[in-house]
C-alpha cells in the first residue's frame, strides 16, 4: 500500500518536530518511502514548518538523493568514481543498461527500477560498488550486479 | 612502522576517557587537547584544542557539538570503518567535546550513502545511555549530553562545515561567508564545534594517555597517528594507521603497491604525485594527509583520471560562485580536449593555469579553492605539451594549422 504523502509528512512532524531544522529529516522520510518527494509533500512540509513551498522545493532540488519526480520502487546507485572505474565499473554499467533497457537516471516502464550513477560511496576498498535502496553491494562483476538487480521486487 | 591507536587491537574500555574527563575541569580537557597539537582530521587541519577553546569561551547557554560524518572525498572510507567498529569511541569523544565547551547537544551528520550505519550508531548510543554515559547528569557530574543522528542527502559540499550547518537547518547546502565562524555562531546561530569522526575518536585516547604521549607518536609538530584509506591499484586496499609525518612509501608498502605511475594523496583536491614522489611525507607540511590515497599503475591514462575528477567537481559545485561553477566546467572540457588531441601545446594550456589560479584565490569555499589542484598536478606531471601549437585553429590565435 502506497501511503498518502501528507500522512507521511504528518507522521514525520510528530516524530521530528515542525522546526525548519527538521526539513531534511522529513524529506528523507518521504523520499525513502515513496522513492521521491511529491508536490503534495512539499506543500505539507512548507505549511507545517512555515517556510515557502518554493524554498522547500529548492532544498529538494539541491540534493542528489532527493527527487521531485517519481522514480522506481528500487533505486540502484552505481559508483562512477575512479577507484570503481578502474575496477571495471564501466562494464557493469553497460550490462545493466543492456539488460534492463534504461540509461542512468531513467526508470523502467513498470516502475520497478531506477538506475543512477553516483560519485564515490565510500566502499572503494571493495570496488566496484553500488547501493541498492541504500544497501551496499561490493566487488561486483557484470553478472553479479545484474543478478542482484534481477532479484528486486 | 605502523603505530596503531585508533585501530589498536587492545582498546581502552569505551567510556573510560569520558569518565576521566569528567573528573577534570572543562578547561583542563581543552588544554590537554590543545597541548596534544592534534589538528583536525577532516582535511583542513585546524588545531582541535584551539577550536574548542574558542567555543568554550563563547557565552551561550546552548552550544552544539557536531560530528562531520559526511565523508564525501572520493577515495575516503576511514570514517565508515571507525563508525562500523568504534561508534562508542566516537560518541565518547563527542561527549567529551560537549563537556569541554559547555554544550549538551550532539549531532552526527551522516552522509546519505551510509544508511546502514544508522542502526550501528543507534545501538552505540543506547549502550551508552544504558551505562549512564549519556543522558542527564552523567555519572553524577551534573553534565548532560545526548546525541542525535541526522541524515545528509547526497551532496559532497555538505562536508564543508558551514554548508553542513545550513543543511542541518533545513536549507540548501551552500557554504556561508566567514566570519562569523561556527565557534561563535554556528547551528541555529549558537556556538558550535564541527569536527571529523576521526578527530572525535582520537580525543579519548589523548585524555587517557596524556598530550605528551600523543605528540611522541608523530613527527615534529605533526602529532599523533592518522588513518589513510587506500584504494586503486594495490594488493591490499583498506584503512591503515601511520604516525603523522610518515613517508608515503611506508603506506604504499603496507597496502602492496607494486607498479606505481602516480599516487593521489588527500583526495581529488589534494596532490597527485608521480612515482618519484614516494619518499615525500604524509603531513600538513608536505603531502596533505587527508583520508584518501589512490594508487594508479602504469596502464592508467592520467588524463582519464583527471576527467573523472573534474566531472565530480562540476557535479558537486554548489554553484554559488562563478569561478567554481564555471571554472570546473572549463577544466573538465580542457581535460576532454587533451584526450581528443585538441589541446596539446604550452601556449594553449596557459589560460587554463591562469583559470586554476583564479579559482584558487577567488572561490568562496574549499571546494572551488582546491578543485583545480588535480588539473595542475596531472597536466604538469603527466601530459607532454609541445612548444609549437598543433591544437587546431579554433583554439590558438596565431596557430600554425
Ligand atoms: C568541499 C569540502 C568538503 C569537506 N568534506 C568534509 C568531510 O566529508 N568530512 C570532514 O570531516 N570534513 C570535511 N571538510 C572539512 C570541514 O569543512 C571542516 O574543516 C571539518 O569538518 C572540521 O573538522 P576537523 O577540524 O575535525 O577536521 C570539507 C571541506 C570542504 C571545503
Ligand atoms: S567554491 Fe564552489 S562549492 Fe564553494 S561556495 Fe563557491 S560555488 Fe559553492
Ligand atoms: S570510488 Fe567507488 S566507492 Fe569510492
Amino acid at each position: 500500500m502506497v501511503r498518502n504523502p501528507k500522512e507521511i509528512v504528518t507522521e514525520g512532524i510528530s516524530e521530528f518536530g515542525n522546526g525548519r531544522e527538521r526539513i531534511m529529516q522529513i524529506l528523507t522520510k518521504v523520499n525513502s518511502e515513496l522513492s521521491y518527494v511529491p508536490s503534495e509533500a512539499i506543500e505539507a512540509i512548507a505549511e507545517a514548518t512555515n517556510v515557502s513551498a518554493a524554498e522547500v522545493y529548492s532544498v529538494v532540488s539541491f540534493y542528489s538523493f532527493f527527487s521531485s519526480k517519481p522514480r522506481g520502487r528500487n533505486i540502484v546507485r552505481l559508483c562512477s568514481t575512479i577507484s570503481c572505474a578502474m575496477a571495471g565499473q564501466g562494464d557493469i554499467l553497460r550490462s545493466l543498461i543492456d539488460e534492463f533497457g534504461i540509461e542512468p537516471f531513467e526508470t523502467t516502464g513498470d516502475g520497478r527500477l531506477t538506475l543512477e550513477t553516483t560519485p564515490c560511496i565510500g566502499l572503494c576498498d571493495q570496488a566496484p560498488a553500488m547501493l541498492v535502496n541504500g544497501e551496499p553491494h561490493v566487488k561486483l562483476t557484470p553478472e553479479k550486479a545484474c543478478e542482484i538487480v534481477r532479484g528486486l521486487e | 612502522m605502523e603505530k596503531k591507536v585508533l585501530l589498536a587491537e587492545n582498546q581502552p574500555e569505551f567510556g573510560a576517557g569520558l569518565e576521566k574527563a569528567l573528573n577534570m575541569t572543562p578547561a583542563d580537557v581543552v588544554y590537554e587537547v590543545r597541548d596534544s597539537g592534534m589538528k583536525g582530521r577532516g582535511g583542513a587541519g585546524f588545531p582541535t584544542g584551539v577550536k574548542w577553546n574558542l567555543a568554550g569561551a563563547a557565552s551561550s547557554d546552548v552550544k552544539y557539538v557536531i560530528c562531520n560524518a559526511d565523508e564525501g572525498e572520493p577515495g575516503t572510507f576511514k570514517d565508515r570503518l571507525l563508525i562500523e567498529k568504534y561508534s562508542e569511541r566516537l560518541i565518547e569523544g563527542m561527549a567529551m567535546g560537549g563537556y569541554a565547551i559547555g554544550g549538551s547537544c550532539g549531532i552526527i551528520y551522516l552522509r546519505a550513502e551510509y544508511p546502514y550505519l544508522i542502526p550501528v550508531l543507534e545501538r552505540a548510543r543506547q549502550n551508552f545511555l544504558d551505562r549512564g554515559l549519556l543522558g542527564k547528569n552523567i555519572r553524577g557530574s551534573g553534565f548532560d549530553f545526548d546525541i542525535e543522528i541526522r541524515p545528509g542527502a547526497g551532496a559532497y559540499v555538505c562536508g564543508e562545515e558551514t554548508s553542513l550547518i545550513e543543511s542541518l537547518e533545513g536549507k540548501r547546502g551552500e557554504p556561508r561567508n566567514k566570519p562569523p565562524y561556527p565557534v561563535n555562531s554556528g547551528y541555529l546561530d549558537k556556538p558550535t564545534i564541527v569536527n571529523n569522526v576521526e578527530t572525535f575518536c582520537a580525543v579519548p585516547h589523548i585524555i587517557l594517555n596524556g598530550s605528551e604521549w600523543y605528540t611522541d607518536l608523530g613527527v615534529g609538530d605533526c602529532t599523533g597517528t592518522k588513518l589513510f584509506s587506500v584504494s586503486g591499484d594495490v594488493e591490499r586496499p583498506g584503512v591503515y594507521e601511520l604516525p603523522m609525518g610518515a613517508p608515503l612509501k611506508d603506506l604504499l608498502e603496507l597496502a602492496g603497491a607494486e607498479d606505481i605511475q602516480a599516487v593521489q594523496v588527500g583526495g581529488a583536491s589534494g596532490a597527485t604525485v608521480p612515482a618519484s614522489g614516494i619518499n615525500r611525507t604524509l603531513s600538513f607540511k608536505d603531502l596533505p594527509p587527508g583520508g584518501s590515497v589512490i594508487v594508479f599503475d602504469s596502464t592508467i591514462n592520467m588524463v582519464d583520471v583527471l576527467e573523472n575528477f573534474m566531472d565530480f567537481f562540476v557535479h558537486e559545485s554548489c554553484g554559488q560562485c562563478t569561478p567554481c561553477r564555471e571554472g570546473n566546467l572549463r577544466l573538465m572540457h580542457a581535460a576532454q580536449d587533451i584526450i581528443n588531441g585538441d589541446l596539446c601545446c604550452k601556449a594553449c594550456m596557459a589560460p587554463y593555469f591562469e583559470l586554476a589560479e583564479a579559482m584558487k584565490i577567488s572561490s568562496k569555499c574549499g571546494l572551488g579553492q582546491t578543485s583545480a589542484n588535480c588539473f595542475v598536478d596531472i597536466v604538469n606531471n603527466f601530459v607532454e605539451l609541445s612548444d609549437e601549437c598543433h591544437c587546431g585553429e579554433y583554439r590558438c590565435e596565431g596557430g600554425d594549422e
